[in-house]
């Protein structure tokens, strides 16, 4: 038997005026094939997680142009805490998931591009993957896939992607362990909730390249923010609604209207044509999955695929 | 001005082979434009006996067999005590959320009693599906079908909102032709949300007692709707393939209904398209 105890506070900021604010706390044992939960008052988490969204306010007020959400979470689980905060934040249709140390950065990314509107659609070119958006495209293709434990494909040989828990015990109490999601399942249990069944899912996604090919297509697409995507099990088709790109030839660059990149999961292994440098942080991927939405740190090098 | 909502409950729920109990208790407060909502020390309701649940789950389990598969499945009782501003009631609800597989088929199920007589006419005819078609041009809407769609059809053919005692904020659910928004009545499906007005119990007027036209029938949702566009399973004598219909016009609308858990609630009742 297990016990799970969870405590979250999250507030919902527009323009600098709050318009929602909830708490919800609570604790599941788990027993077997039955699990037994309720709201049970957890005055520590509670209190921890209070400090938390004190903590993150500062930094929500910076961003009076923009919708916030922002979130303190506060997990026990075989005597571990594991504390989190994100913050979603929106502006002019585009939006990202951050965490309060990130969120000067990443707001000033989406700030700048929100400013450019869209002008021309998607020609049929190759897409580099920036700023670590190519961990969204992995986490539908290889991520969701392991979850549901599809059929291998051919990846490219200098391709990793990994499930790398930031934390030390799953939410069923297991050890958190590291998984090599183009060839296993995720390790870890979570849930979004006390009311929630615990169900395999990612943590964090690490795509990495190791002595892989690249050379910068003169006309291609360069992507910058994903809006969401998906992996439907029965079709192994993988799409991710890209929000911001732009096509460059040359010198010129132009911004496109969004647009749904769809491919089959072999497709989207045979489309991995190159990759360059280390691992960088995508500002946040909210992943839901039979109504639990987590948050699922990202990160991959830049990208190529033809 | 500020409005205060409580809510406590019990639900028993199976998902993913595990029985889930949970017994919750939270308060919401509208003041201005401001919404919170926290859970709060109650005396809970009295646990909810499980055999039912159970029963359902296994019995559902058991009519199922390949070629097609449990994607995923919920059954779910519950009891609610609701108080907002002094206006006190109570409900209580029966839940299935059935999704079935069938090579690349998916269909979904979605009702609001312990009834699975349907369930084994759609697991059957799955497992006989063959490729997709295009849409017949005259289609028969089973009850389950027509109630999804009911919420895209508001306009488009007379609906009206179906009398129940409580909204989402205590008041009454009046019977009414819907017309346009905003719609009289608040729907609340949790203390954690904020209410947002929503028509009630769709019925679509009938206009005929029963429909006999001997025409291909639609009988499972194999995708969300999507406005007014759907993609079902269609039973065409011997035949059964998947379709997509666009609902630009429905001929006529069956006497016999039976409520549905979409949205705040939908009566579905045949429809000949």
């Amino acid at each position: 038997m297990s016990e799970f105890r969870i405590a979250t506070r999250d507030e919902l900021w527009s323009r600098g005026v709050l318009f929602e604010r909830r708490l919800s706390h609570g604790m599941a044992e788990d027993r077997g094939a039955e699990i037994v939960a309720s709201n049970a008052p957890e005055r520590s988490l509670v209190d921890a997680c209070d400090a938390l969204m004190e903590s993150m306010r500062p930094v929500v007020a910076r961003f009076t142009d923009a919708r916030v959400r922002a979130v303190a979470t506060v997990r026990e689980i075989a005597s571990h805490v594991i504390a989190e905060a994100t913050m979603t934040v929106a502006m002019r249709g585009l939006s990202i998931v951050t965490t309060p140390q990130d969120a000067l950065e990443d707001v000033a990314m989406l700030r700048a591009l929100a400013a450019q509107a869209p002008a021309v659609d998607r020609p049929l070119l190759p897409i580099v993957w920036l700023n670590g958006s190519a961990a969204v495209l992995l986490h539908e293709a290889a991520g969701h896939a392991a979850e549901h434990d599809a059929a291998p494909v051919d990846w490219p040989s200098w391709l990793s992607v990994e499930d790398d828990p930031p934390f030390d015990v799953d939410d069923a109490g297991a050890p958190a362990e590291r998984r090599d999601l183009l060839r296993q399942r995720p390790s870890c249990l979570r849930r979004a909730s006390f009311r929630d069944v615990p169900l395999p899912r990612m943590t964090r996604v690490v795509a990495r390249q190791h002595d892989a090919p690249f050379e910068l297509p003169d006309a291609r697409i360069e992507v910058h923010l994903a809006a969401g995507g998906a992996y439907e099990p029965l079709s192994d088709e993988v799409t991710v609604d890209v929000a911001v790109a732009y096509v460059v030839e040359g010198a010129r660059s132009s911004r496109l209207q969004p647009f749904t990149y769809r491919a089959s999961r072999a497709a989207v292994a045979r489309s991995l044509a190159g990759a360059e440098g280390d691992a960088i942080r995508y500002p946040g991927v909210v992943c839901s999955r039979e109504g639990q939405e987590l948050v699922v740190g990202s990160h991959a090098p830049l990208i190529l695929t033809r | 001005m500020s409005e205060t909502y409580r809510k406590r409950g019990q639900t028993v729920r199976f998902e993913h082979g595990r029985l889930i109990q949970i017994a919750e208790a939270g308060e919401a407060v509208e003041a201005g434009e401001l919404f919170t909502a926290a859970p709060i020390v109650a005396q809970a309701l009295e646990p909810i006996d499980e055999t039912a649940v159970l029963a359902t789950a296994r019995a559902i389990e058991s009519l199922i067999a390949p070629p097609v598969a449990i994607e995923r499945l919920v059954v779910l009782q519950g009891v609610a005590e609701h108080d907002c501003d002094g206006i006190v009631w109570r409900e209580e609800l029966r839940r299935i959320h059935l999704s079935l597989q069938c090579g690349s088929l998916r269909a979904l199920i979605d009702l609001g009693e312990f009834e699975i007589d349907s369930i084994a006419t759609i697991a059957r005819s799955l497992a006989r599906a063959g490729a997709t078609r295009e849409a017949p041009k005259r289609v028969r809407l089973a009850q389950n079908v027509s109630a999804a769609l009911l919420p895209s059809l508001i306009n488009m053919i007379p609906i009206d909102q179906t009398a129940a005692p409580h909204d989402g904020k205590g008041q009454p659910v009046r019977e009414q032709r819907l017309v346009k928004e905003p719609w009289p009545n608040w729907y609340r499906p949790t203390y954690r949300l904020r209410p947002v007005r929503m028509p009630f119990h769709l019925r679509a007027v009938p206009t005929v007692d029963t429909i006999n036209d001997d025409v291909p029938r639609a009988v499972a949702l194999l995708a969300p709707v999507d406005r007014r566009s759907v993609k079902v399973l269609c039973i065409d004598g011997e035949e059964v393939y998947p379709t997509v219909l666009t609902v630009d016009r429905v001929s006529a609308v069956a006497a016999d209904a039976k409520w549905y858990p979409y949205a705040a609630g939908s009566f579905g009742a045949e429809m000949l398209l």
